[in-house]
């Protein structure tokens, strides 16, 4: 008994490992997509957990905002200008020396104006002469800065004109791109498993060996099929249907390898018994076979939606850039902005777009097991 | 597209790819009915209803564009003048080649094996533990991310700061707590390698994990019983027990993830463009075919090497195929 | 903003009424109704929104209906299209390379003679826009196929006059003076420069532009021209020179933010951050017009960051050279619309419209300069007209196996310790085998 609690505590240390090794990354995603947008190329996203030291600049007012008071002219304001909890410790006025002065100490300018500044921000500033700067001077605060999140990221990528839209046009690609490959693949794998026909080995290498055509390569030839095939009937060459049938032409390799491989497996003396009553392929299919393969199905449409919601370059060669038809990758990247990336909305884009296949994986997961309880006693 | 609207598209999708089935296998039922049972079993007609809509898709988007992609590798770069061999001849005497072949080897060898062998460890460590449902959501996860989103991450954690700056990158982060000099990872040349296999390995081994984790449930419960009451260690039934049962399992995985890293093209792309002598053959393919207009010979030419790369998994596979077939 | 807008065209509008040019007032076109036009391009958000609120412009004055699309992998998809035989009527080209690969294999379709005089009479330095945008067709005659819009100027130093103030910097006004800045600051313990090559899967181009400048200072245009045609060999010991001179730079530790190690792997995006920094990790950041878009929140134009011109040798005599880069607009098919779309651009009112947003200069001599939102850009309109010599960008002209692959990464092994010889051969070597 000892023994196997021993090795259960091994177990859940090995896994522990596991599991933080592979969450780091993530994790780093999830609380940098809670950040404000600056700071992420600033400071590491570990470091907003905690209260840290930061070094900022600041702007004071400009002359406008100056008033009189005992023979001295007087500029007050908050430098942070919004409550921010952050607490001062030094500050300095030129960028030479950052440190220079502790809160409330007065720091002197060049031009002999004074200015202080406390610990959550407030200044004054005083001249003996009239303020004529148009700006206000920098000033460099180091400060202890408690940890701050910001929801800001995801209303803009939430809010955004066209995210919801282009939510439901991925579903629209991504959920027949991933039962009609089930489908057609699904007979497919059987007749290579269970079915005798000529030129069957020779086939089974054919869909093999396309496992490994690249996509991108098959993208030109297939256009301009289905710019001939448009053409012919008068019709846009990028439509649903088309995208449809590219993802299953793209996924039909994988699909039918792991469908077969699950179908060879199962026990040819049932297969057999069933034939000898009498049944023909379809019932068997049918009967035994689609009952017994949920599991299966399961994993195999679970790779499929995950390719398929993840895809950019099928979505983009063969749907209209409208927003009747945009899919969820493409619109992340419309906000991206021309030239280049906004990392924050790339770190809120990638939960955004995780929060479907995720919520499958959950929901298949229970599927999964069911099956497989319902397969063996059945079997 | 309303939410009306999407759900008479998924509809009407499926709907005519399930009646196909239903309807052809029906009517070839009610024609066939009044002859004896023994033909209607091998009819040919059904071996046909079942594997046409497959045969079609194959036809149209796999193998139309290989053979196009065949006949591109032997003319110009506008696929207009044929040019014999000579872009091949170009692409052997390229020294980007060799390296591309160098390293697409190094990741054959390794992510695939690595993936396998986290999918499997982690598989069977959590099926027995009461938060491995958890756990193996959370290694799962990484699968859910596009690679735009993964390469986000990973810049991230290999983020390069001078000495001295603060470093916002995790990896060095770390390295710096401990009182090292920090390193621009993803220049150092083969390291580098290496750190790029680090993301493919974090996305493939959810798949393999999920994989094994339903072949798992199919090890008879009493066998690993008996060799418990024999007084077998957890590590003894892992080896000796469970992964020769999984064989079929591992095979397959592996085979899969190998299939993918021969394509490994995105990560690359993303984290350093082949820069730093990373490129693999996906890498070099892209960028003839499309860089600056593209030059689609010599892209095609990468693309017939990968196909031919998988020749020896191909061959491996139709091997066992033979084998389960004389059982 | 909209009224502002409304006002500065209604004020442009007047001038040219009384103006009398031929290209006077808001814009009337033909009647078009029922026509439509189809353009694609590689912009996106908020390029993408201006992109179409000109498109109205047009389409409120013809009747056409004009639909804008834009992607970021823009350059492989117009590839797909025009081999596939499906384009939008125009497609944005963000670089003439491209465009005469394109022209190449018969997927443009060239403009007419009046436009072509029109863009040689209309802009300025006409002819050297004209024969950016003349490439050899399928058959190899040269035609005429594109019109610019949108410019970028690229010899542009970026820095904050504070920091500048504080240390006693002055703004150099010849390269020698640069120098001995960025001797000076080193000296002092500043870092002088940023630079940042990261671009994802274009890394590299920043350091391309480096270069370019630097070989328009260094010699004569003809040589920077027989550079970029490779009539002069990418070896030459001249462009080694110029190669040298970014590493002066770039290799120094001390000259550049987290050392030389740093260069290639900070992205372009992040480098210019640390010119905002407290304390400033850098003084000054070498890059085009557009990078303001990039820089922190809240930082003000002309208050915490200035722009000076990369200055030229006070004792070479060469002038002021200028490096620019720019958008052209090519038809993919030749219907009425779609010729009327592109002469529309020439007229002052899309330029104006898009001068009063910010972010867009133009070599347009007909647009009202007062149109600029800022005068940071009019200064920038200034350069762009004052130069003494213009050079696109070279590595938009050079073949895209070069200008937008070898030369990259080349540039990115240099950097990364490679000799300057091994990399310009290696360069030179991959030109070769495009022949």
């Amino acid at each position: 008994m000892k023994k196997s609690f021993f090795s259960s505590i091994v177990s859940q240390i090995i896994l522990l490992i596991f599991v933080i090794v592979w969450i780091i990354p993530t994790f780093g995603l999830l609380i940098s997509s809670f950040r404000d947008k600056d700071l992420l190329a600033t400071s590491g996203w570990w470091t907003s957990l905690f209260t840290t030291e930061i070094n900022e600049i600041y702007r004071t007012a400009g002359y406008e905002s100056q008033f009189k008071e005992n023979n001295n002219y007087i500029i007050k304001g908050n430098i942070f200008n919004t409550k921010t909890g952050k607490k001062i410790k030094s500050f300095g006025i030129t960028s030479k020396n950052i440190n220079e002065f502790l809160i409330n100490e007065e720091a002197i300018f060049k031009d002999g104006s004074k200015i202080e500044i406390s610990e959550t921000g407030d200044y004054i500033w005083k001249s003996q002469i009239p303020f004529e700067n148009k700006k206000g001077k920098r000033v460099f605060i180091t400060a202890s800065s408690p940890p701050k999140f910001t929801l800001n990221n995801y209303k803009e990528v939430l809010l955004n004109e066209g995210v919801g839209q282009a939510f439901i046009n991925t579903l629209a690609v991504a959920i027949p791109s991933t039962v009609i490959p089930l489908i057609i693949c699904s007979f497919f794998a059987y007749a290579l498993s269970w079915m005798r026909f000529f030129g069957k080995d020779l086939l089974l290498a054919t869909v093999i060996a396309s496992l490994v055509v690249p996509l991108q390569m098959s993208l030109i030839p297939l256009l301009s099929l289905y710019n001939d095939i448009s053409n012919l009937f008068n019709i846009s060459s990028k439509s649903y249907p088309g995208v449809w049938m590219a993802h299953t032409g793209f996924g039909l390799a994988s699909t039918t390898f792991l469908l077969r491989n699950f179908i060879k497996s199962l026990p040819h003396e049932m297969i057999e018994a069933a034939r000898v009553d009498g049944a023909n392929h379809y019932d068997i299919f049918k009967k035994i076979i689609l009952p017994l393969s949920i599991p299966a199905f399961a994993s195999v449409f679970i790779l499929q939606f995950l390719w398929v919601w993840n895809d950019l370059l099928v979505g983009l060669v063969f749907l209209d850039q409208v927003p009747s038809e945009i899919i969820i990758t493409a619109k992340l990247r419309e906000l991206l902005g021309s030239r280049g990336e906004n990392w924050e909305i790339l770190t809120t884009g990638a939960f955004v777009s995780m929060t479907v296949p995720l919520l499958i994986f959950f929901l298949l997961q229970r599927y999964f097991i069911r099956g497989l309880v319902a397969g063996s006693v059945k079997g | 597209m309303t939410i009306f609207s999407l759900f008479v598209y998924i509809f009407i999708g499926v709907l005519v790819c399930v009646a196909y089935f239903h309807l052809s296998n029906f009517l070839l039922d009610f024609f066939t009915e009044k002859t004896s049972k023994k033909s209607i079993n091998d009819s040919s007609i059904r071996v046909i209803i079942f594997i046409a809509p497959g045969f079609i898709v194959l036809l149209i988007f796999i193998l139309y564009p290989v053979f196009e992609t065949v006949r591109l590798s032997f003319y110009d770069k506008y696929g207009r003048d044929f040019v014999g061999i000579s872009n091949y001849i170009w692409a052997i005497q390229n020294p980007e080649f060799k390296r591309a072949i160098l390293n697409n080897l190094g990741w054959l060898l390794i992510v695939p094996t690595l993936s396998t062998f986290f999918g499997l460890v982690i598989a069977n460590l959590a099926d027995k533990l009461w938060w491995g449902t958890i756990a193996k959501s959370l290694i799962f996860m990484p699968m859910a991310i596009s690679f735009v989103g993964a390469g986000v991450i990973w810049k991230f954690v290999y983020d390069y700061r001078g000495p001295g700056d603060q470093q916002i990158g995790f990896l060095n982060a770390i390295i710096v707590f401990l009182g090292y000099e920090p390193q621009a990872w993803l220049t150092i040349p083969l390291w580098n390698n290496l750190f790029l296999m680090a993301v493919m390995i974090w996305i493939q081994t959810g798949l393999a994990m999920v994989i094994f984790s339903a072949a798992l449930r199919g090890v008879p419960k009493d066998m690993l019983e008996a060799a418990r009451i024999d007084g077998a260690n957890e590590l003894k039934i892992f080896t000796s027990i469970i992964i020769p049962y999984l064989q079929q399992t591992i095979l397959v995985i592996w085979t899969i993830i190998t299939i993918l890293v021969l394509k490994i093209f995105d990560i690359i792309l993303a984290l350093t463009n082949g820069m730093w002598q990373t490129d693999v053959l996906a890498n070099l393919m892209y960028d003839w075919m499309f860089r600056g207009g593209g030059d689609s010979g010599r892209g095609s030419v990468f693309a017939i090497i990968i196909m031919i790369a998988v020749i020896p998994i191909m061959i491996l596979n139709i091997y066992r195929h033979k084998e389960e077939q004389k059982i | 903003m909209k009224k502002t807008i409304k006002l500065i065209l209604a004020v442009v509008t007047s001038i040219f009424v009384l103006n009398t040019s031929a290209f006077a007032g808001s814009y009337s076109g033909p009647d078009l109704s029922g026509q439509k036009v189809t353009i694609s391009g590689p912009w996106l958000a908020p390029e993408d929104g201006y992109m179409r609120e000109i498109a109205s412009i047009f389409e409120k004055a013809t009747g056409a209906t004009v639909e804008y699309g834009g992607s970021d992998s823009f350059e492989q998809q117009i590839v797909i299209d025009i081999k596939a035989g499906s384009p939008a009527d125009i497609a944005i080209f963000p670089q003439p390379g491209l465009a005469a690969n394109m022209a190449a294999i018969g997927g443009l379709r060239p403009l007419s003679d009046d436009v072509k005089k029109a863009v040689m009479d209309n802009y300025a330095a006409g002819q050297s826009w004209v024969d950016l945008a003349t490439y050899p067709d399928e058959n190899g005659n040269d035609q005429f196929y594109a019109i610019f819009y949108k410019v970028n100027v690229k010899s542009l130093v970026w820095y904050s006059p504070d920091n500048f103030e504080d240390n006693g910097y002055e703004v150099p006004t010849t390269m020698e003076d640069l120098i001995a800045l960025t001797e000076k600051m080193a000296s002092d313990g500043n870092t002088p420069w940023c630079i940042g090559l990261g671009s994802g899967d274009a890394t590299g181009w920043p350091a391309t532009d480096w270069m370019e400048d630097i070989m328009l200072r260094t010699h004569d245009p003809s040589v920077y021209d027989m550079w970029v045609s490779n009539e002069m060999p990418f070896n030459d010991p001249r462009v080694l020179e110029a190669m040298d001179f970014f590493g002066s730079f770039a290799l120094n530790d001390k000259y550049v933010n987290g050392g030389s190690k740093a260069v290639a792997t900070t992205d372009f995006r992040d480098a210019p951050n640390g010119l905002f920094t407290s304390p400033a990790e850098c003084m000054m950041h070498r890059q085009a017009s557009f990078i303001p878009a990039f820089f922190p929140e809240g930082v003000e134009a002309g208050v915490d960051y200035d722009f000076f011109y990369f200055p030229a040798y006070s004792t070479k005599d060469l002038g002021k050279p200028v490096l620019g880069g720019g958008t052209l607009f090519a038809a993919t098919n030749e219907n009425q619309a779609t010729m009327e779309f592109l002469k529309f651009l020439l007229h002052p009112e899309p330029n104006e419209w898009w001068m009063a947003k910010g972010g867009f200069l133009t070599p347009n001599k007909n647009a009202d300069l007062s149109a600029y939102s800022s005068d940071t850009f009019r200064k920038l309109g200034e350069i762009l007209t004052g130069a003494t010599t213009f050079r696109f960008d070279g590595s938009d002209l050079m073949p895209g196996a070069i200008g937008a692959g070898s030369f990259w990464t080349g540039m990115v092994d240099y950097t990364n310790g490679k000799s300057a010889k091994d990399v310009a051969d290696a360069i030179q070597a991959s030109w070769d085998s495009i022949k």
